[in-house]
């Protein structure tokens, strides 16, 4: 009897408590998160140090801010924080208006089975690496690329070699590359629209620009706000593939090329200045977590459903 | 007034075909430069440019590249291996973890689920992880550099694992296995990787994408060319023409052997290459890609 009793409570305790097998599921997980990303932010930290070989990078002695201080006097600074938030002002603004009008276009013509063609085909440039876009770049804007040969003609522009000329260049190669992509989630927001509204609209005579500012875009306006706030949680980070490896690292370039992201990385990898690079990377996940932060709480403002946390 | 709207239909309905397919046209037409390029005879290529229709076509960019099989051989093989090791690994742990977070009585899941949570928010940046990497773990120039940085498993695909899970797995199944005396190994492996399929199809052509298309780890990490990717073979390849048009204003075309650079046309051949794979899955996976963004943009 009493043997029973024992057993059903060992059994009882070991179905309740016995959790060894799902901590040992969740330990190689586990590792990689404390080794991809909760030790790099300890080695933040570096940024704060005066880089002492002889001690190691990470036991090198504490100097407070010594290493923003020469990041800040650089006119490099200023440089790299102006073209990543302008960068990223025009990708996003303009990003949205062009993700929504393909959207439109696309749920238009929907039903015909072209489309079923059309979307993969524009979705496809998102899905190669940057490495070879700035290869097709390269064959279009190159010494002898199809630009200067079969448009310009002549001697051509030395594109590689004018500052000026990239900021539309960088706009055109990014919306090349996402436009379509990033109309996705707009597409599936669109057709989770009651098609009756659009009737109803109809018989009352209202035109298709009206049916598109009066029922589409305020229906999806949740979604237009909560990609907005997303992306200005990120507006100090860039796509380090488009501004490294489509301007080829051209130095001359830099004045209108260099963001945050090739800053940090030329200063680590070109110029083995440590501490200018890991002050660049504590600005940006500071700032970049401030702004999360604020944008989420506007989120919450506005559209509880849609908030991050 | 019917008449009217039917009419406003087809027209809209037009403009928009018209403007897809323009649309659609313009994401071509890079590829088929590229293409084009690298069937070019290499003379022609040199003394005339980029074209869209070459005058004399010749494949000898391929026959080359068919030559220099080891090398590019190589960096294809490794770009494979990378990928295939990388994606097997990102979907093991991925749902490996999210099965405890997606069960209520586990008592640290709060806090696990936060932990993963904050990376979205936090991170240490670039030179921090480069620093961490090479001063502790001394990943350079190891195959590991190219699998373990960055992609191995990401927040936002465990929260998409975790949601499938509770969204499609009702509890009282786990609960009656449990009973039954299955172990929590057999029930992840029984139960919940079977009825997960669709998800973590999608993890996976998420994950295998980041490592074919990944250079970064590459450009970091590796100096020794036996360990090079494709892309990373690219990156390099690109980089030693950035250095020759600096150091000289001769024109391209020249000297390129001196330096062991692939020619013009060889090497728009060689990128023609490295999206081969991703041409051939893509059109079977889009769907399940698109899917994919769906369900993580509304849920994540």
């Amino acid at each position: 009897m009493s043997n029973t009793g024992i057993k059903e409570g060992r059994r009882r305790r070991s179905k309740r408590e016995n959790h060894l097998p799902l901590y040992l599921m969740i330990l190689p997980g586990l590792v990689y998160l404390l080794v991809n990303n909760y030790l790099p932010m300890y080695g933040l930290t570096i940024a704060f140090r005066r880089i002492d070989y002889t001690k190691g990078i990470l036991n090198s002695p504490f100097v407070g801010f010594e290493n923003f201080e020469f990041l800040f006097r650089t006119k490099d600074a200023w440089i790299m924080i102006r073209n990543t938030v302008a960068y990223n002002v025009v990708f996003i603004l303009l990003g949205i208006v062009i993700a929504v009008v393909i959207a439109i276009m696309m749920t238009e013509i929907g039903k015909m089975k072209i489309a079923k063609i059309i979307m993969p085909v524009i979705c496809f440039p998102n899905m190669i690496s940057i490495i070879v876009v700035s290869y097709l770049v390269y064959a279009f804007l190159g010494s002898n690329g199809f630009i200067n040969n079969a448009i310009i003609g002549g001697r051509g522009i030395a594109w590689y070699r004018e500052a000026k000329y990239w900021p539309y260049i960088l706009t055109i190669v990014h919306f090349w590359q996402v436009a379509g992509y990033s109309s996705i989630i707009y597409i599936a927001t669109m057709s989770g629209i009651d098609a009756e509204l659009y009737e109803a609209a109809k018989l009352d005579g209202a035109t298709k620009m009206q049916q598109i500012f009066r029922i589409t875009l305020p229906l999806i306006r949740p979604t237009i706000i909560l990609m907005l706030l997303m992306s200005v949680g990120r507006i100090f980070n860039s796509d380090f593939g488009l501004f490294l490896q489509v301007p080829m690292n051209s130095g001359m370039l830099f004045p209108t090329t260099q963001t945050i992201d090739t800053y940090a990385y030329r200063a680590l990898m070109e110029l083995n200045d440590i501490g200018k690079s890991s002050a660049t990377g504590v600005f940006q996940s500071v700032v970049g977590f401030t702004l999360v932060m604020i944008s989420n709480l506007i989120v919450r403002k506005v559209d509880p459903d849609s908030a991050l946390f | 007034m019917k008449h009217k709207n039917k009419l406003e239909n087809t027209t809209s309905r037009n403009i928009s075909l018209v403007v897809m397919i323009i649309i659609a046209v313009t994401c071509v037409l890079p590829f088929v430069l590229m293409i084009s390029a690298s069937i070019t005879e290499e003379k022609e290529l040199v003394k005339e440019g980029y074209k869209f229709w070459p005058n004399r076509i010749s494949f000898d960019t391929y026959k080359y590249l068919w030559a220099k099989r080891e090398t590019i051989g190589k960096a294809y093989g490794m770009s494979i291996l990378v990928t295939l090791a990388g994606t097997l690994i990102n979907v093991i742990i991925t749902s490996l973890f999210a099965y405890p977070l997606y069960r209520r009585d586990f008592k640290a899941r709060t806090p696990l689920a936060f932990l993963v949570f904050f990376t979205m928010l936090f991170s240490g940046g670039l030179t921090a992880s480069y620093i961490i990497w090479t001063e502790i773990f001394h990943i350079k120039d190891t195959v590991w550099a190219l699998i373990l940085p960055n992609h191995l498993m990401s927040a936002m695909n465990i929260l998409l694992v975790r949601n499938y899970y509770s969204t499609s797995i009702p509890e009282p199944i786990i609960e009656a296995a449990r009973i039954d005396g299955a172990s929590e190994m057999r029930i992840y492996a029984r139960i919940l990787v079977p009825l997960s399929k669709p998800v973590l199809i999608t993890i996976a052509l998420f994950s295998g994408m980041a490592y074919w298309n990944d250079w970064t780890n590459g450009m970091y990490y590796i100096k020794n060319q036996n360990l090079y990717t494709i892309t990373v073979y690219l990156n390099n390849v690109m980089n030693n023409i950035q250095l020759l048009s600096q150091r000289s204003s001769m024109t391209e075309g020249m000297n390129l052997a001196e330096l062991n650079l692939p020619t013009v046309g060889v090497r728009m051949a060689i990128a023609f290459t490295a999206i081969i794979p991703v041409l051939i899955v893509f059109p079977f996976i889009q769907s399940k890609l698109i899917e994919g963004v769906v369900v993580g943009g509304v849920k994540g």
